[in-house]
């Protein structure tokens, strides 16, 4: 019996006490490699379970549970809340990315991996270590059938990487997070010189008082700025988060175009379907610096276009629309090291420290950064342990210019952006 | 019990076949945990149920881990996380019982649960409050049994509440040992005082007196003093063992993890690991005595008691964390404390903390405050922030209350793992930190 099957039986059990009723299977295999103080681990992760919605126009009721699906229950008594379904819509054609198919990294390979990249670090900065290291390579298989006619099957490969490192006993350590399709894609080299940077640029700055200047923000650091700005376009009341950040006409400046898209080619997360079987697409949410509209799921819509947004991670997870690839729009002509070398006074700010905060109803945000101040297109001195502090409305009104280099960081969906000059944003010492 | 039917010795033998050294530790954990929730009024679905069991063996050999999990308790996932972790059929495989985890139990009488929203509007009302309000009600149950080829513990069992509120000025929550009327009261108190303050300007920056109400000074104790001595968290920055009989705090502070000491629904006999707990002195007189320890931090020093392990779920490894922690109660009532930081603040709840291992900077960020004037509490202020350096601010507390309350410390999230952490607590004074 197949994981289809299994959903049409629960279905079918449940179709006998009336309304509608969704049954969601997933199931994961998965390696976890860690270096730690506590020496080295390797884990083999199975996880399966199940989720149902089930209910009517008057009350409803949702269960999960780990291992096979129960088709006979026993069911909890629905309460006093309706529950609505979608209708079932044929996605347009997909395909599998062909990663899907290939094996998890071996025990061997993952303990070799994290071995390299702490060979590379040592010789690509003296004195720098690899403090701490968690590298997950894994592979889920999702199945969601309705009463409505939904039905849909789908896999999905993921790998991140997250690195720890120090310098001698600095007491300042930097971190680096990637997520690629398969753990073989990580180039330890890549990896050791990106580490290196952040490790050359928080270990020997004072950073500024305070300070304004033309800002270069590498991908990390606006991907993590687009993650705190995420809950402005969700939902329909997004028009009026936007009405107030500004004009309606120009939100943002001209360079800025925001898009969300469930089926983004090469996307890690990229599926035919979200988690209640809707089909994903492409939906522009600020176009060339103009709201266009919100992202909101198709119980939401009235007069937007929904997508299929409603993120599942798991099958204990209720969903709940959010981005899926939310991005900034690079421009294919623009070159990161062009940005870079056109600013005679400034900062280049290589990722984030930690998450920072944003504050949207004040409309202030702050975060921990590390990069280097430049003076005529060159890396001048490094920034040390700096704050990026800014308003919302003057983030988004002070993108100047995105460059080519498109890059992804995992931030509750994925969050993507190419490097940018922004400019209305100051350095300080403290978030204040 | 859903583990009363499982046959640890046939486990146990099984895991034995792992060990091929003294110092070689094998466990299997096996687990079940429940929550259902009361969402918000007309928030579809309706009542939510998660149920969740499974398995994980573990083999330690010296400083490398091997861990399976599975989200399935039978012989099948046994045998197969068995084989994952040695890497290798073992030699003899004695044949298995088969393995389950019983079947969960008749749905019970969630009435306490759905009515505990509308006890807590009710009491808002009572205070002549009205306002948005989401508010979210969990429970949770916890059971669990740990073997291991010397030690099979007794089962362990848990329940406890929760509560989320989503606001229009932010969110506020937290966690309960028992519903009732006096959790009800607890929740409108705390809804009471965000909703005072949702306006209200972050007190100005500076140095000043602050007195800390029971569960904010739980938040506290559970950030300053119990990351602070876990014994991962030292390791980061050196030798572990290196902490005991140093003074952290000041002589006023007496602070112990006793899970043992829980309230009835949290009490523990042993921890994640199987292991006895026991009342751990963490400070005596503000000193060091000892630190949270699991059982591969105590394989490498005898100065690291083991029975300090949790773990959030059977997919990531045990970890040092404490559970329950006591500050014993000092002589001082609220009016005294109060009195003794005219101009300072009083902070009746806290939120998140954070600790850098390294550097030992620590911050504490609190929803809001409230002023104490020469007559008392004065007006409701906003948002703050606490820092400084954990041994600092420890050393300034310079008095300790007498009137201890059972608080939840909130949901700790050290290492990806979210934990419930609790603490008995009296109100504290801190003399003049710094506030941001």
């Amino acid at each position: 019996m197949n994981d289809l099957d299994r959903a049409e039986e629960v279905l079918e059990q449940l179709a006998g006490g009336g309304g509608d009723a969704e049954v969601y299977l997933k199931e994961g295999r998965g390696r976890r490699f860690s270096l730690s103080p506590e020496g080295e681990l390797c884990h083999f992760v199975q996880e399966q379970g199940w989720a149902v919605r089930a209910g009517d126009g008057r009350c409803s009721f949702f269960v999960a549970a780990s291992g096979p699906p129960r088709p006979r229950g026993p069911w909890p008594e629905p309460d006093g809340y309706p529950l609505r379904l979608p209708d079932a819509v044929e996605p347009a054609p997909w395909r599998e990315p062909a990663e899907v198919e290939s094996p998890l990294l071996g025990e061997r390979e993952g303990v070799a991996l994290l071995a390299a990249i702490a060979e590379a670090l040592a010789r690509e900065l003296p004195g720098a270590r690899l403090r701490g290291a968690l590298l997950e390579d894994g592979s889920s298989v999702s199945t969601l059938a309705s009463t409505q006619g939904v039905r849909a099957r789908w896999r999905q490969r993921l790998a991140a990487l997250r690195l720890l490192a120090r310098r001698g006993d600095s007491p300042v350590e930097v971190s680096l997070e990637r997520a690629e399709r398969e753990a073989r894609r990580f180039h330890p080299g890549a990896l050791a010189s990106a580490l290196a940077d952040r490790l050359a640029a928080v270990d020997a700055g004072a950073p500024p008082p305070r300070d304004r200047g033309d800002m270069v923000l590498a991908p990390p650091v606006v991907a993590r700025l687009l993650a705190h700005l995420a809950p402005l376009w969700l939902g329909p009341e997004a028009a009026e988060r936007a009405a107030a950040l500004g004009e309606r006409t120009r939100l943002a400046a001209a360079a800025v175009t925001l898009v969300d898209d469930g089926r983004l080619p090469e996307g890690l997360l990229s599926a035919p379907v979200d988690g209640e079987g809707v089909p994903t697409r492409e939906v522009v949410l600020i176009e060339a610096g103009g709201f266009r509209q919100p992202l909101v799921a198709w119980w939401q819509r009235g007069a937007w276009q929904s997508s299929g947004c409603a993120a599942r991670p798991s099958w204990r997870d209720l969903p709940l629309p959010g981005p899926t690839h939310l991005y900034l729009r690079p421009d294919p002509a623009v070159r990161a090291g062009a940005l870079l070398a056109a600013i005679s006074r400034g900062y280049y700010l290589l990722d984030t420290r930690g998450p920072g905060w944003c504050d949207l109803r004040t409309g202030r945000f702050a975060l921990p950064v590390c990069g280097f101040a430049i003076r005529d297109g060159r890396a001048q001195a490094p920034l040390g342990a700096a704050w990026l502090v800014g308003g919302v409305a003057a983030l988004l009104r002070g993108i100047q210019a995105v460059a080519r280099d498109l890059a992804f960081s995992s931030l509750g969906g994925m969050i993507g952006a190419p490097t940018v000059v922004a400019t209305g944003l100051e350095v300080r010492r403290a978030p204040g | 019990m859903p583990f009363s039917a499982l046959d640890s010795a046939a486990v146990a033998r099984a895991l034995a076949q792992l060990v091929a050294g003294p110092e070689d530790l094998v466990d299997a954990y096996f687990e079940r945990q429940e929550v259902v929730a009361v969402p918000p009024d007309g928030e579809p679905p309706g009542v939510r149920i998660w149920r969740d069991d499974g398995l994980a063996v573990r083999l330690v050999r010296e400083d490398r881990s091997f861990l399976a999990s599975r989200d399935e308790v039978s012989r099948g996932a046994f045998e197969e996380a068995l084989r994952q972790v040695a890497r290798a059929r073992p030699r003899t495989m004695a044949p298995l019982p088969p393995l389950g985890a019983g079947a969960w139990p008749a749905e019970d009488d969630l009435t306490p649960l759905k009515q505990a929203p509308r006890g807590v509007v009710r009491q808002l009302r009572e205070r002549r409050l009205a306002f948005p309000l989401r508010l979210t009600v969990r429970r949770h149950r916890r059971w669990l049994q740990v073997v291991s080829p010397q030690l099979v513990p007794a089962a362990q069992a848990e329940r406890w509440y929760s509560w989320q509120a989503d606001l229009p000025w932010g969110t506020s929550g937290g966690l309960l040992a028992e519903l009732g009327r006096a959790a009800a009261e607890e929740m409108a108190t705390a809804l009471a005082a965000s909703f005072r303050a949702r306006d209200a300007a972050p007190p100005a920056p500076g140095r000043v007196p602050l007195v800390l109400a029971p569960a904010a000074a739980a938040v506290f104790l559970h950030e300053a003093v119990a990351h602070a001595l876990e014994v991962d968290t030292l390791a980061l920055g050196g030798t572990p063992q290196a902490a005991l009989g140093v003074r952290l705090g000041s002589a006023g502070l007496d602070v112990v993890d006793d899970p043992a000491a829980a309230p009835a629904d949290l009490r523990r006999s042993s921890d994640d690991e199987g292991c006895a707990v026991t009342a751990r002195w963490l400070l005596r007189a503000g000193v060091v005595e000892q630190v949270l320890a699991d059982r591969l931090w105590a394989r490498r020093s005898t100065a690291l008691a083991p029975g300090a392990a949790r773990r959030s779920h059977r997919h990531v490894p045990p970890a040092p964390r404490s559970l329950y922690l006591r500050l014993l109660p000092g002589v001082a009532t609220l009016e005294e404390l109060l009195a003794a930081a005219p101009g300072g603040l009083f902070l009746d709840a806290a939120e998140r903390g954070r600790l850098d291992p390294l550097g030992g900077s620590f911050s504490l960020r609190f929803p809001h405050a409230q002023r104490i004037g020469e007559a008392g509490l004065g007006e409701p202020l906003g948002p703050c922030v606490l820092r400084g350096r954990v041994a600092e601010l420890l050393q300034r507390v310079t008095a300790v209350g007498a009137e201890t309350r059972v608080a939840g410390a909130g949901w700790c999230a050290k290492g990806g793992q979210r934990l419930p952490v609790w603490a008995e607590a009296p109100a504290l004074l801190l003399a003049e930190a710094e506030v941001t």
